[in-house]
């Protein structure tokens, strides 16, 4: 009777105990609110806070790139899901991106007019001003003939229209795929009609401003590539708008802006600038090649990000002995210690490739190339952090760029040699299918679901992108969602040997559904794993309101 | 547990629970979570989370090793700091080096170094160089140093290819010194490169300390010329050469072809002389630089002038760690030398290469001599860190006939 009654207040007590567990939970839950606001999908990111009192910062390049080298090696990504992407896995508008190329159709008129706005600078009269202040070819800051800022940079005597080339081209790729540029323009230097402004300056190695001479611009001039004319190709990047407040990093935020709220890292337009700058070889990834500025927007003052050096692309090298550009960072264990303990008879790729070598491109190949094992110059947080979602997402963008979309961004760059220019394209086509084959391939990839009287229709990117074969069958697991409490109730599952399942009966009239989508595909097993997307019903149509193609949350792994 | 002991539990649970949902909903001021949940939509939480953060702005701080580095930032981009170490002994075979030198700008570009150097065989380096880089618009550089060094035991093994390991004797020598070395590039490309420099020394020569005989136990001034004398000499020297190196300080492709001569005038006419060296480097890049084939070849040939002797301390010689490097710094000294030098060096890193290497060579009284009979010769490996532009640390083994020799230093060996 004893061991009864306390067995019995036992149980009591557990009800009890789970009880005020589940008030707890309750409250808990009831404290973070909805899954879904009545706002999701947002399309932009909100920058509500007076940014004005951001001050201007530089990185110490040195301890970045020992930063990167030797800690930033160390890490191991989190796994967790980018953070800044709204509720259906896509980035929001913000002073960071905007989404251009993959969300709406691109031209080639657009293409090949990319962030350019203004009218080019007018090359009749150039009054040179101060030193070019930042990226690693020479150049100069100069005024065009109608008063206008420029900094002008310059082909390496090696390079002839290399250098000038690559910012031309890529400032328009990158400009499409939906990162703030710098106008840019190709034009044209002539010493004959280059002036020195009488306040100009120059730094000296003894660390003071002296006064800009004639022999300090030819110094720069016998460092490039001159033309027959005598004249000089140069690329003239527009005077950024608002004060320039230093580079951004590639990890944690800004403690000095209202609205920098996601951990670099965690942001996935610079996790997914991994697959764009494999694709385009931009490898000089860095604080220094990035710009803030502070700008006035709509009346309030908030800070821009600039993606702001894309030169280093298309096998544009800042030094010698870079044969390894891309392939290893500037140092890398593992590399290093193949090549001790074979005495270099163990070949890397890089040695392998094969470089079709024209003077205005560089090393850039396809063939040998691989994204997965591309490399920047340094270990950079952001792209570590990098998962498939994200991959798929950048990806898809790529994807995005038409045959013709690509050679028009290629012509840009006015190579003289038309073999250059369609080797230029040919391998950013080649680099483009396989991105396509590896990333949109990874993960289930399918894409836009939508839901009306027709029942659910979806799209799948990889076959989309034509990139896989065989037959698919796909599978709808359907739920009631409750948006409050996030629980499911499952109703029932149908599938299609196409993109459109029928929806089962019984849906709801109001509220949520969600639908897990799964692919059988012999080739492609991850596809198994569904991507969830969840409905709301709104004015009688159901809205896609949100996706998951991933967990939330990935084993961790090292990269 | 009795029946009183749960209802207890039961009512502390029941409080706990209460107090929990009431303080969740009572805090004041809310907290984050509590303010994320006021929210009615996706852009008024964001908005909340940005107007907390406005609350607690601050700028960039950099820790302490970012504002170390910042000051190493400074100096590549020719800022202000002036302390730089100083490793470069008074004379080959000093051993492990320690100094420092402080750099003072004149101009925009021109600065005098004041620095020195010391070594745990007490040789002594005190001087100030003033380097202008950009003279007549970039086309030549001026380097004018003064100075004075001190060398302990600088070993002597007698003249002569033959001459023996056991025969080693050291002599110190005080010598102060005031040169100017004139560096001119015809067409600033860099290419070809003409050298003209003019030199005061005077050398004071003494027994040496350390553990071997002194000099003047086996030598007298009769047996050994230049021995006991004090020097003075005026030295000049011209040359040519043509050097498409990267850097002469590091590369992995390129070569350097090139000839100087040297006029040695003493102020006595008792120990005048002139030498002409020839040297000749070549790198030959392989599997994309992954390997480096590396040649150097050097003679140096001493002629006698007006019937003045060549003292023994300015004898072409070999041995040390640029030249023969198993063998003791001024191991072998005559009137001649050919040194000839191949090196695999094999990349590892950008920062690092690995070198296996081989050196041979000879002294000889005359050209004639020259040959390949009775070369002296060693093998190694070594290890080098490395910049795009310069060599700061090698380290060497190197195995010879006479046994092993570890080399420091922070320069490339050719």
């Amino acid at each position: 009777m004893h061991l009864s009654l306390s067995s019995r207040a036992r149980r009591i007590a557990v009800l009890v105990v789970s009880t005020g567990a589940l008030a707890v939970f309750a409250a808990s839950a009831s404290m973070q609110g909805p899954r879904f606001y009545p706002d999701d999908p947002i399309a932009r990111d909100p920058e509500s806070q007076d940014a004005s009192k951001t001050t201007p910062y530089d990185e110490s390049q040195m301890y970045e790139l020992f930063y990167n080298l030797f800690v930033n090696s160390g890490h191991v990504a989190s796994g967790l899901r980018a953070m800044n992407i709204n509720t259906i896995d896509e980035v929001p508008d913000s002073s960071w991106f905007t989404n251009r190329i993959g969300t709406r159709p691109i031209t080639t008129a657009e293409i090949t007019r990319g962030t350019n706005v203004g009218a080019p600078p007018d090359p009749s009269k150039w009054v040179l001003t101060r030193e070019k202040t930042s990226g690693a070819h020479p150049g100069f800051t100069a005024v065009d003939a109608k008063g206008e800022t420029w900094f002008l940079e310059f082909d390496p005597t090696p390079y002839p229209e290399g250098a000038t080339a690559a910012v031309a081209i890529a400032t328009k790729i990158f400009w499409a795929l939906g990162y703030n540029q710098v106008e840019s323009f190709l034009t044209t230097f002539d010493p004959k009609k280059a002036s020195i402004d009488p306040k100009a300056t120059l730094r000296r190695p003894n660390g003071k401003r002296s006064r800009f001479h004639e022999d300090d611009m030819n110094a720069i001039l016998e460092r490039v590539a001159r033309k027959p004319d005598g004249t000089y190709r140069v690329v003239a990047g527009r005077l950024l708008p608002g004060k320039i407040l230093g580079g951004y990093r590639y990890s944690g935020t800004r403690p000095d802006d209202p609205n920098d709220l996601v951990p670099h890292e965690h942001r996935r337009e610079l996790r997914g600038l991994r697959v764009f700058g494999a694709w385009t070889n931009l490898t000089d990834i860095k604080n220094a090649n990035a710009i803030d500025t502070l700008i006035t927007e709509n009346g309030k003052t908030i800070v821009k990000h600039y993606l702001q050096d894309v030169g280093s692309t298309f096998g544009m090298c800042n030094d010698y002995h870079e044969w390894d550009l891309s392939y290893e960072y500037f140092y890398e264990g593992p590399p290093s210690k193949k090549r001790l303990l074979t005495l270099g008879f163990g070949l890397s790729p890089w040695q392998k490739a094969d470089y079709i070598e024209y003077p205005s491109v560089g090393k850039f190949e396809a063939k040998t190339w691989d994204p997965r094992t591309w490399r920047p110059q340094t270990p950079t947080m952001a792209y570590m952090e990098m998962r498939d979602d994200d991959a798929f997402w950048a990806a898809r963008r790529v994807a995005a760029f038409t045959d013709e979309l690509i050679r028009a961004a290629v012509h840009v760059g006015e190579f003289s040699d038309p073999a250059a220019e369609k080797y230029v394209a040919d391998v950013l086509i080649e680099r483009r299918d396989k991105i396509k084959n590896i990333y949109l391939t990874h993960v289930n990839p399918i894409v836009n679901p939508r839901l009306d009287a027709k029942g659910l229709t979806f799209e799948n990117a990889a076959v989309a992108g034509g990139v896989a074969k065989g037959s698919i069958v796909y599978r709808a697991s359907w739920m009631v969602f409750n948006n409050a409490t996030g629980a499911t109730t499952p109703l029932s599952e149908t599938k299609s040997a196409t993109t459109t399942i029928a929806a089962p009966s019984g849906l709801p009239s109001s509220g949520f559904v969600a639908v897990d989508i799964a692919a059988d595909a012999d080739a492609y097993p991850t596809w198994k794993q569904p991507v969830r997307a969840y409905f709301r019903q709104d004015g009688g149509n159901w809205k896609l309101v949100g996706l998951d193609r991933l967990p939330e949350k990935l084993p961790v792994t090292t990269k | 547990m009795c029946t009183a002991s749960v209802m207890r539990l039961v009512g502390l649970v029941v409080l706990a629970t209460v107090s929990t949902a009431l303080s969740a909903s009572a805090q004041e001021p809310p907290s984050d979570a509590a303010q994320a949940a006021q929210a009615t939509s996706r852009q008024g939480e964001i908005e909340q989370e940005q107007a907390e953060k406005s609350t607690n702005l601050r700028p960039y701080t950099p820790n302490r090793a970012e504002k170390l580095f910042q000051r190493v930032d400074t100096v590549l981009e020719g800022g202000t700091i002036r302390w730089h170490p100083f490793f470069e002994n008074a004379y080959a075979g000093g051993g492990f080096t320690l100094g420092a030198g402080h750099a003072n700008y004149v101009s925009a570009y021109n600065y005098i170094d004041v620095r020195g150097s010391w070594t745990f065989s007490n040789y002594k380096r005190f001087e100030a160089e003033f380097v202008a880089p950009r003279l007549w618009n970039r086309h030549a550089k001026l380097s004018a140093i003064g100075g004075w060094r001190e060398a302990t035991q600088v070993g002597f093994f007698g003249v002569g290819n033959d001459s023996g390991e056991g025969d080693r004797t050291n002599y110190l020598f005080r010598q102060p010194y005031a040169n100017a070395l004139l560096t001119y590039f015809p067409v600033r490309a860099k290419r070809v490169v003409l050298r003209g420099g003019a030199e005061f020394s005077r050398w004071n020569l003494e027994d040496g300390e350390g553990s071997y005989p002194p000099i003047g136990s086996r030598y007298t001034p009769e047996t050994l010329p230049g021995l006991g004398a004090e020097v003075t000499y005026f030295h000049t020297q011209g040359g040519v050469g043509f050097d498409w190196r990267t850097a002469p300080g590091y590369t992995r492709r390129g070569g350097y072809y090139g000839v100087t001569l040297h006029d040695h005038k003493d102020q006595d006419d008792q120990f005048g002389f002139r030498m002409v060296e020839y040297e000749a480097i070549q790198h030959l890049p392989i599997l994309r630089e992954t390997w480096v084939l590396s040649f150097r070849a050097r003679v140096q040939h001493a002629m006698d002038k007006d019937d003045q002797q060549i003292p023994f301390f300015m004898l072409p010689a070999l041995g040390g760690g640029s030249s023969l490097r198993a063998y003791s710094s001024w191991r072998f000294r005559d009137q001649n030398s050919m040194l000839l030098q191949g090196e695999w060096r094999i990349m590892i890193n950008r920062y690092l290469d690995l070198a296996f290497f081989y050196d041979t060579g000879k002294v000889a009284a005359t050209t004639s001599d020259l040959d390949f009979n009775g070369m002296k010769d060693d093998f190694g490996v070594g290890v080098r860190f490395h910049g795009p532009f310069d060599t700061p640390l090698r380290v060497e083994l190197a195995k010879g006939r006479e046994g092993f020799n570890i080399v420091f230093s922070s320069s490339a060996v050719f």
